[in-house]
């Protein structure tokens, strides 16, 4: 389904943000009842359980219910008090003071104060942590605790990402005082649900936390059996051995949606994907040579051919319903002559230039992505090969080595958009593993960064946009769908994805007697 | 006994080069845990943080050092990247698959036993045919074939036993066993067909030998001939290769595992490869190691207790 047909069938229905669509039968039953226990067959296995720890979006997924962060967004990305009841930036945009709530419960008893509160950006911001967030922490001087509900924090320089990096729990996660060393293997949070067991590589068992200061949840439990083998995961949804399912195969979506007994709930989006280039390869220093392979993809048939259609194709990676999206921006068309003409242009006649497509089978939909892409590139006269590579292939050649000539890859909607725009596309940015360096980009997101009015910095990173399409950086293809399975019985669904697209929130989820 | 105690000193020798070989060839691999645990959320910055916290910057021989300390004082360390610790979780994957072992070796040789020396009996008769071309379909069609087929009759159509996951025998017995049955079934029949494949061909060797035909002669009754004299001879060589397929069994049933979603010490190893999680890789390797060495002792051992001829020494 293209994107806005999406919005215009579901957003009627749902509005917001994320955007929803429910197929199948739902039991009728308008009042929420407390109890049972949900089995959930979670598409991957979970890692390190510590939340500064894990850079893991599968472990993130289900320690979403046991930890909350000291703010949060809303569904459509507003940052919104959370642990933190309020929170005031002072003019010159350098300190933060954060009012905590007085009501909130750590599942070890204890009351959370300010003293967490520093203990746990501390810890994130010590590099001994290895915290995959800790840059988030750079700029920040001092944390201070007048009185126990009282946090200000003090930034040497502006950055106007921060209050936002805080949204998310790798960041900005609240952990009680001292419990770093036991957060790897028992999490301790403040979240609705209390960490019981995790029977490694089979499953986790969550348990309601009832002093949660937002209200108990409604489930007695929720067990996250991990099942990494769609059709294992399928099979279990059909049997009924498993209540829900997430991550539903893009080639089997329409079965399931065909299946009278099951619902399905799909959303927009999960992730995106980019083709890139690697600009240290000397044809692909040559913008022309990059344009050519942008003129070679048709991006609506591949969505199609790698993906069931399963999502929408954008030429813009930011979050599609925020300020910064550039809507306007248009996908090249798929124009052999075209490229022809600029590979020529470029000094390369027919089957002069070779490529090597590097790709991981940790994504199947990429190793069919990049089949379908070889032969046209074949088709206009570029002699291209495919060399498949298993994960830590792919993050040891191309991630860290850069040792590749044409790649792609996927992100989770990096909503916030210095973490989207910076890290990927800066010359200094920590995820820019094709070796990108434009000074027009480095000048707009070092400036968008210290730029604090929200409007402001929307439009420079629509500039941004235009400057990645303009100088074909790299082939910005689609936001892909994010889609859930499961039993007529399971109810609350429209609130199970929060607003970042991948983690799923178990709060308000409750089971009808079937 | 100093025929044990050699074996034994062999088997630590052995176990100790294999562990090294296992911490060179996973240093020589690409990438690094670090590189793992990060993913793409990486920065150079943060990557050198955790290699440093990890200890992945000593000296690979001071690594090694510390492994085999802790592997010599009980300490089998802790997972680096799912931070779980290490003995327990062996315990846990090797009583998973242990199951799975035990279910389909007691399948396989209650079927197999019966129907080699019943094609042997009649071998180049119609029996035979059909005991061998039984035996010939497990061998040919591959085991996760017959993972998916049992999946579709057992959990899909008939809704008897759960298609997929793991229970701990301790928590609960039951549950273990109806857990365990699809797998083992799947991985039984074509262990199944090798063992009737291996039956026959004994027996058929063993009834055409003169004390065969003497025990005949003398009037004993066929029953006695064929299960008395006939198989304690045949039962050496099928409980070599039962033996030699435990130990095979317990690093290769990873696709079994994954298909019935039975996460065992296949699985496990796996994972510590595809994460180069060097100190679970390392204790995965040697488990695996030190149990199929320990099962051809116990077969050799055995040999002596079922024929009185062999002689350890």
């Amino acid at each position: 389904m293209r994107r806005r047909e999406f919005l215009t069938t579901t957003s009627a229905l749902m509005g917001g943000t994320l955007l929803y669509g429910v197929t199948g039968p739902a039991l009728a039953q308008a009042e929420p009842v407390r109890g049972g226990t949900l089995i959930w067959g979670h598409s991957e296995t979970t890692q390190n359980l510590d939340m500064h720890q894990t850079g893991t979006a599968s472990t993130g997924r289900v320690l979403q219910n046991v930890h909350d962060s000291i703010v949060t967004v809303d569904k459509d990305l507003n940052v919104i008090p959370n642990l933190a009841e309020s929170f005031e930036q002072s003019e010159d945009g350098l300190t933060y003071t954060f009012r905590l709530r007085s009501d909130v419960m750590f599942h070890n008893g204890e009351k959370m104060t300010s003293a967490d509160v520093k203990y746990s950006f501390e810890r994130c911001a010590n590099p001994d942590t290895g915290a995959v967030n800790f840059e988030v922490f750079n700029a920040v001087e001092s944390i201070e605790t007048p009185d126990d509900l009282t946090v200000i924090v003090t930034l040497g320089e502006v950055n106007a990402p921060f209050l936002s990096r805080l949204a998310e729990n790798g960041a900005g996660v609240v952990m009680p005082e001292g419990s770093g060393e036991e957060q790897g293997n028992a999490p301790v949070g403040c979240g609705p649900f209390r960490f019981v067991r995790r029977e490694f590589g089979n499953e986790v068992e969550l348990e309601r936390f009832d002093d949660y200061w937002g209200g108990p949840a409604y489930l007695d439990k929720v067990i996250a059996r991990e099942i990494t083998e769609p059709t294992v995961r399928l099979t279990g949804l059909r049997t009924g051995e498993l209540h829900m399912i997430n991550d539903i195969p893009a080639d089997r979506i329409a079965e399931i949606e065909a299946d009278g007994d099951l619902q399905v709930v799909s959303w927009f989006p999960l992730n995106w994907d980019f083709v890139n280039f690697n600009h240290d390869f000397e044809p692909f220093q040559n913008p022309k040579v990059r344009e050519a392979f942008d003129y070679m993809i048709d991006k609506e048939v591949l969505l199609e051919g790698a993906l069931w259609g399963q999502g929408a194709t954008t030429a813009s990676p930011s979050y599609p319903t925020s300020a910064s999206y550039k809507e306007e921006l248009g996908q090249r068309p798929q124009d052999f002559e075209k490229a022809k003409a600029l590979l020529a242009e470029a000094g390369y006649g027919p089957n002069e230039l070779s490529v090597v497509f590097k790709v991981t089978t940790n994504y199947p939909y990429h190793v069919e992505s990049a089949q379908i892409m070889l032969e046209w590139f074949r088709m206009a006269g570029v002699d291209a090969s495919i060399e498949q590579l298993t994960w830590s292939d792919w993050l040891s050649q191309v991630w860290v080595d850069k040792d590749f000539q044409i790649s792609m890859m996927n992100f989770f909607t990096l909503w916030e958009p210095d973490f989207l725009y910076y890290s990927l596309w800066n010359t200094e940015g920590a995820f820019n593993y094709r070796k990108i360096s434009n000074a027009q980009i480095d000048e707009l997101t070092a400036k968008a960064r210290v730029t604090v009015d929200p409007a402001e910095r929307a439009a420079i990173y629509k500039d941004v946009q235009q400057v990645i399409h303009d100088e074909t950086l790299d082939v910005i293809l689609w936001f892909r769908n994010g889609t859930i399975g499961a039993q007529p019985s399971v109810q609350g669904l429209d609130t199970i994805v929060h607003p970042n697209g991948s983690n799923l929130q178990f709060h308000k989820v409750w089971l009808a007697e079937s | 006994m100093s025929y044990l105690l050699n074996r034994l000193f062999s088997m630590v020798l052995t176990l100790f080069l294999i562990s090294a070989i296992t911490f060179a060839v996973t240093n020589i691999l690409p990438g690094d845990v670090a590189m793992m645990i990060m993913g793409t959320q990486s920065n150079p910055e943060a990557l050198a943080g955790l290699r440093e916290s990890l200890g992945l910057n000593d000296p690979l021989l001071v690594q090694y050092g510390r492994w085999i300390g802790g592997m010599l004082t009980g300490d089998w360390g802790t997972s680096l990247v799912f931070k779980e610790p290490i003995a327990p979780l062996l315990l846990q994957k090797m009583t998973a698959s242990g199951l799975l072992v035990l279910f389909s070796m007691t399948i396989a040789l209650t079927c197999a036993i019966p129907l080699g020396v019943w094609a042997a009996v009649h071998a180049n008769r119609w029996q035979d045919t059909a005991a061998s071309s039984t035996a010939m379909l497990g061998v040919s069609l591959p085991d996760f074939f017959w993972g998916i087929m049992l999946i579709l009759l057992f959990a899909r159509g008939l809704g008897w036993l759960p298609s997929s996951g793991f229970v701990d025998p301790a928590d609960d017995f039951g549950g273990a066993v109806r857990h365990a049955l699809l797998p083992s079934l799947a991985l039984g029949l074509g262990l199944m067909a090798h063992l009737t494949r291996m039956t026959r061909a004994t027996m058929t060797g063993i009834l055409n030998q003169e004390f065969i035909r003497v025990a005949r002669a003398k009037g004993l009754n066929e029953s006695t001939v064929v299960w008395r004299y006939g198989l304690a001879n045949a039962v050496g060589p099928v409980m070599t290769v039962a033996g030699l397929q435990i130990g095979y069994l317990f690093g290769s049933i990873i696709v079994i595992e994954s298909l019935f979603n039975y996460t065992g010490m296949g699985w496990l190893t796996y994972q510590a490869l595809l994460n180069r999680d060097i100190p679970l890789i390392q204790a995965s390797v040697f488990v695996i190691a030190a149990v199929v060495m320990l099962s051809n002792l116990i077969v050799d051992l055995l040999y002596a207790v079922v024929d009185p001829r062999i002689r350890l020494s």
